[in-house]
């Protein structure tokens, strides 16, 4: 199965993953801009501007824009990274043609009104605020924030409550000119659609679109710290905590980028990894734990996630790092290479089992500037991982020296305990949960 | 369709277990234009199946008619509890080594437990659905319950309620909204358990949770898939045809009694704003007023033009986040508000907003416009439901089991659209009533408080 790919009025990408099993629709308005072209201290406005097209167009008000999408059995959200933002929706088949022109005339006749924005931004404060609630979620951006210091990946794509508010109307019709033009607009659909109907509908949608080039990535390799660090989130009466560890990850263009992937699949991908054993399987220290290679258009992260009891949190943290160290000292066993490549190439069937799916691995190629090929060889490329490529893989691209920890917890429990059980730590630091 | 094929099944049987292993086809009905087929074995094991060629994989949903509701007080969380053993050693297989055989076959699974059930699924490559049917039919009779298993995942589940519970705000308050309004109906308890209970699961209380439930006649199997219907019933009646069924006591469950005045309930935690749960008595799903409240529930909740959305997120900008649900439940439950308030604002002016929305529900009718856009949402819903494999075995199990009939999804959609305003009204004045609700109010630590653990657990006040 191919996804169909086209041009649209000379210029924007269209992408097609027909399947006619439910009669929905799923359309992506993505552009090849994100958070990367966010300017300092206006954190938040590739995320802000894009939500602003459903906040008034012309002859339409927000509160028009919401009745009409509820009426046609619609719904859309955005999704904001660093590299791109795009608008994900869905409607009821037989109302598709109503909302192609509801869509269209939000994306190019957009009113930015003032009262609204200012309303968006208070709604995201508040939005930020509430997220403090969630341990994972302050757990992630703080290992984010603090692992790529000074790059865009450690900026919030959502902003900040003190980003947020500068915002202004010009910054957001300035975003959406600068971006929203065909050469940098790809559109997606997947669902109740043939090739030919999408090519219409595309052409409608980008109509009024502005000509315009694919607009340049402005974020340049990320440099992170070297040493073992420690950043303690404290936050009151935890029972438990949120752990992450890790450092610099992989680049998809690595020559060693799927057999490192293959080799962290062993160590913490799987529900019978090394990790999940470890942790969870022997001790039952955390209900889940797992290693992750993040990817995007620069090198990114390498993290393991464990969420251990608080009075586990010590001996899970050093029982990490000795897995970890082990993985690059001793790397994986034939018995392991086997087994994963197993894995990997018998669960891909569910990798494209659903146009959706399909559709986004086409978006992620487009958007992220992976190699064409980068999901339709991924079995070819897994089944080929040998095992000595696998752990060369892993002692070139994975430092136990230089690594990240990331607790939240309650300080005057465990903060003790979490630094004595980090050998060799450089540094550690201690700030409140509602940091930013 | 000709099925020939059973009678062959049923010919090649040996005596010693003819009567359990011997296959009847119950007939086909539609699932919105699919055909689901149901068989049932003879030792009570019911199998549906619907086939869908779309892409070369399957799932094979085992649900069993089994949840907290059939717990008792002190042993609370066992059926979640067995969510996690499921996944451990049976005599057939070392610990570790079921989830290995399906990584290794490039197999998903997971489970799921509730009020009202439990279930366990695999979605597979197509050719490999014959594990599944191995795995399930080896853990349904064959697991390993001794004091080993049940330390390890005791351990593994304690965490899992503090991560979704103690630790969660939302999580904590919804917990003590179900233990406020329930007094003698088992859905009083959360589905994992107490964590006193929990300390406490010996290995002769699993045994006999296992004995009791876990049983081909308390079962039914979903596959969707690309399958073939007789090799597949052919591998089923192979796996099973030998496990006797259970006897499955009666269940002992008192109706929850008309709640006569409002419960009031304050907890703190620490979070930067107030939250505040409302809740009233409502009806089960299969009663014929679940539909109208859950459309109403629409207008009032549903995305960011219905009416309490825009009164105290847009208009008012008090809170920052609201939501509605009516429950899902075999026995009556409960129709839950929640919001939380922006910094500054307060649990009494969420609780008063909602009020004045509630009251409009009871007191005019809502519009047309409001209506159908309250049903197209509804019909987006369940066709997103259906876009998976594993989406179609879930409605399909979880109307089979909580309703009796699989395709109950789509009568609901039917039953939307001859829902009128006056029937939206005519819940509302049913359900939203004073007297039948309790209010959950969560408010932040006192500024300054640090967890010590001493002293720094909930402090409930009613």
């Amino acid at each position: 199965m191919t996804t169909e790919r086209f041009t649209a009025l000379g210029e924007t990408t269209v992408l097609v993953e027909p399947t006619h099993a439910v009669p929905i629709v799923s359309i992506v308005v993505a552009v090849r801009s994100g958070s990367g072209h966010d300017p300092a201290g206006r954190e938040g406005l590739a995320r802000i501007a894009t939500r602003m097209l459903r906040r008034g167009c012309d002859g339409m008000t927000s509160t028009q824009i919401e009745d009409a999408l509820d009426r046609l059995g619609s719904e859309m959200a955005v999704d904001t990274g660093v590299s791109t933002v795009a608008i994900f929706a869905q409607v009821i088949g037989r109302n598709l043609d109503p909302f192609i022109d509801l869509f269209e005339r939000m994306l190019s006749t957009s009113t930015f009104p003032q009262d609204e924005l200012e309303r968006l931004e208070r709604e995201t404060v508040a939005e930020i605020i509430e997220g403090r609630d969630n341990d994972r979620v302050v757990a992630q951006k703080a290992f984010q924030r603090t692992l790529f210091a000074g790059h865009a990946y450690g900026k919030s794509s959502g902003g900040t409550t003190t980003s947020v508010p500068t915002i202004t109307r010009a910054d957001v019709a300035a975003f959406h000119r600068a971006h929203f033009v065909r050469g940098n607009v790809v559109i997606g659909f997947a669902g109740d659609v043939t090739p030919e109907r999408a090519a219409q509908l595309a052409e409608r949608l980008v109509a009024r679109i502005p000509a315009g080039p694919a607009q340049g990535d402005p974020v340049g390799e990320p440099h992170v710290a070297k040493g073992r660090r420690l950043l303690f989130v404290d936050k009151p009466e935890r029972t438990q905590t949120q752990v992450l560890i890790g450092g610099i990850g992989t680049l998809p263009r690595d020559p060693d980028h799927t057999a490192l992937g293959v080799a962290n699949a062993v160590f913490g991908g799987t529900f019978t990894s090394r990790l999940m054993k470890a942790v969870r399987s022997e001790r039952g220290w955390s209900y889940g734990a797992y290693a992750r290679l993040s990817i995007d258009r620069h090198r990114q992260s390498f993290s393991m996630w464990t969420f251990p009891g608080a009075e586990d949190a010590a001996p899970c943290i050093a029982l990490e790092l000795t897995l970890l160290e082990e993985f690059l000292a001793k790397g994986i066993t034939a018995e392991e290479l086997e087994f994963i490549q197993q894995y990997l190439v018998r669960s891909h069937a569910f990798e494209i089992d659903t146009a959706s799916k399909r559709l986004h691995q086409a978006l992620d190629i487009e958007l992220l500037g992976l190699p064409s090929d980068y999901y339709s060889s991924q079995v070819e490329r897994t089944r080929a991982v040998t095992l000595d490529a696998a752990n060369a893989s892993i002692r070139e691209r994975i430092a136990a020296a230089d690594l990240l920890t990331v607790v939240v917890g309650t300080k005057s429990e465990i903060f003790d305990a979490v630094k004595a059980a980090i050998p060799g730590l450089a540094s550690a630091e201690t700030v409140p949960f509602d940091a930013e | 369709m000709d099925r020939a094929w059973l009678k062959r099944l049923n010919d090649s049987i040996t005596p010693s277990n003819s009567d359990l292993a011997k296959i009847e086809y119950d007939g086909s009905s539609a699932f919105g234009n699919d055909a689901l087929q149901r068989y049932r074995l003879g030792n009570g094991l019911e199998v549906l199946v619907l086939v869908d060629r779309s892409a070369p994989v399957a799932t094979y949903f085992t649900w069993f008619r089994v949840g907290s509701r059939h717990e008792r007080p002190g042993k609370t969380g066992l059926a979640h509890f067995f969510e996690h053993l499921m996944f451990n050693e049976t005599e057939g297989l070392k610990a570790g080594e079921f989830d290995r055989r399906l990584e290794e076959n490039g197999a998903e699974s997971n489970a799921a437990t509730w009020l009202d059930w439990t279930y366990y699924h695999e979605s597979l490559p197509a050719d490999r659905i014959d594990l599944a049917v191995e795995l399930e039919a080896e853990r349904i009779a064959r697991l390993v319950l001794r004091e080993p298993q049940v330390q390890s995942e005791r351990e593994v589940v304690m965490n899992e309620r503090r991560y979704r519970v103690d630790d969660d705000v939302e999580g904590a308050a919804s917990e003590l909204l179900y233990k406020t309004a329930f007094t003698v109906h088992p859905y009083h308890w959360p589905t994992i358990g107490w964590m006193e209970d929990i300390e406490k699961y010996t290995p002769e209380d699993c045994a006999l949770f296992y004995r009791t439930y876990y049983a081909p006649n308390n079962a039914t199997v979903v596959v969707v898939g690309d399958v073939d219907e007789e090799k597949l019933l052919a591998k089923i009646q192979s796996a099973y045809g030998a496990i006797p069924r259970s006897t499955i006591p009666e269940e002992d469950t008192q109706p929850e009694p008309p709640q006569l005045a409002r419960r009031d309930v304050e907890i703190k935690k620490p979070t930067a704003t107030q939250k505040v749960l409302v809740a009233f008595q409502g009806p089960a799903l299969g009663d014929a007023d679940h539909a109208p409240l859950t459309v109403l529930n629409e207008v009032l909740f549903g995305g960011r033009a219905s009416r309490v959305y825009r009164s105290l997120i847009i208009e008012s900008e008090i809170a920052s986040e609201v939501r509605g649900w009516v429950s899902a439940f075999r026995d009556p439950g409960l129709y839950e508000c929640y919001a939380t308030a922006r910094e500054a604002h307060t649990t009494t002016e969420l609780e008063a907003a909602i009020d004045l929305e509630l009251a409009r529900a009871r007191d005019t009718l809502v519009s047309d416009d409001e209506l159908a856009r309250a049903k197209a949402r509804l019909e987006l819903s369940l066709l997103q439901s259906l876009e998976t494999m594993s989406g179609k075995a879930e409605q399909i199990g979880f109307n089979e089991i909580v309703l009796g009939d699989p395709a109950a999804g789509f009568r609901r959609l039917e039953a939307y659209r001859r829902i009128t305003a006056g029937d939206l009204r005519r819940v509302a004045r049913r359900y939203l009533v004073d007297r039948a609700r309790t209010v959950i109010r969560v408010l932040p630590e006192d500024p300054g408080k640090e967890g010590t653990g001493d002293g720094a657990t909930d402090e409930a006040t009613s």
